[in-house]
């Protein structure tokens, strides 16, 4: 098959796709929503236990919606760091949504002001639902909005119940809670670490920010593991 | 943390979020050497994380029942095991080692 019929094909195929009624998508996205829910939960306990007026917690799911960045900042809280330095880390994980928007800009309806405000239900999960559902270089823009809104259900819920159950389990230390962090980070970082270039971002940034946490203010270390991230990604 | 404190780091970190996501429609595309780069982003600032978590209030890495609990956690996220069951492994090594130990 010649390149040009293969992609027309594909195109077709995309076409077929991005007509999968509402409920399919939901079907789809259902475990997803599951492991939202439940990363929603454990970030809701931990970010009460590390003193967090349960308010602000749930506030912050519903305004910020980005599980790793909440969980960047909330880590930086948790060890002692600034508000300004948690708001730098988790806007710096963020950093991503940029290149992920003009990505499905083109895939949603309306004016630009309606397209930007729809994007806000872009994060990980919903993107790369839309990615498999469209077609190459053309995310399905309806997959993006249904996935989304879901996630950000199952999201804000989540953190609800996890902020409800913290004052519950006790003694952070005691727990152990300290450590839940790194552990949480290392947990999210696995997945990712799919490729050479992956791998060689993981450890210059580790590497980088180790170099530079003792003679650097916080936040310094990670906008330096930024900089190798965006410099060894191909 | 007291009330305006949180909804400072609240407002801070979503307002910041809110103009990433918003930029898209208003921005040209990028060719795709530059929007490539940023998949290096999340790795690299996750590892460095990982890294600031282990050190003290120097800066300097400070070995303590957090190292085990780490190498646990990437453990069982490497056998794909889901996300809570990785942190409530972790968090279970630190209190266990701390209660047995006294560190």
């Amino acid at each position: 098959m010649s390149a040009p019929v293969r992609r027309h094909l594909s195109y077709l195929m995309a076409g077929m796709r991005a007509t999968r009624s509402t409920s399919e998508i939901l079907q789809a996205a259902a475990p997803i929503a599951l492991a939202v829910f439940i990363f929603g939960a454990s970030f809701g306990v931990l970010a009460v236990a590390a003193r967090l007026p349960a308010w602000s917690v749930v506030l912050m799911s519903a305004l910020v919606f980005a599980g790793s960045a909440q969980f960047a900042a909330l880590g930086v809280i948790a060890g002692g760091g600034s508000v300004l330095t948690a708001i730098f880390a988790g806007a710096l994980l963020n950093l991503r949504f940029i290149a992920t928007g003009i990505a499905v800009a083109r895939s949603l309806p309306g004016g630009r002001l309606l397209r930007s405000l729809l994007g806000q239900l872009s994060i990980d999960e919903s993107y790369a639902m839309s990615v498999r559902a469209g077609a190459p270089g053309r995310p399905d823009g309806r997959t993006l909005l249904v996935t989304g809104a879901f996630l950000y259900g199952a999201w804000v819920v989540g953190t609800v119940i996890g902020a409800l159950l913290g004052p519950v389990l006790g003694d952070p230390k005691r727990l152990g809670l300290d450590a839940a962090f790194p552990a949480g980070f290392v947990a999210l970082l696995w997945p990712m670490l799919t490729g050479r270039h992956a791998v060689r971002c993981a450890i210059g940034g580790a590497a980088v920010a180790l170099a530079l946490a003792p003679f650097t203010p916080p936040g310094i270390p990670l906008a330096g593991a930024a900089v190798v991230g965006l410099w060894l990604a191909r | 943390m007291a009330g305006p404190l949180a909804l400072a780091l609240v407002l801070g970190l979503a307002s910041l979020s809110f103009i990433m996501r918003a930029t898209g429609p208003f921005l040209p595309n990028l060719p795709s050497a530059v929007t490539e780069r940023t998949t290096g982003l999340a790795p690299a600032l996750l590892a460095a994380l990982v890294a600031i978590q282990l050190t003290g209030s120097n800066g300097i890495l400070h070995l303590d029942v957090k190292v085990p609990a780490v190498i646990v956690a990437a453990l069982l996220a490497a056998v794909r095991l889901p996300f809570i069951v990785c942190v409530v492994a972790g968090a279970l090594v630190a209190a266990t080692l701390r209660a047995l130990f006294h560190v």
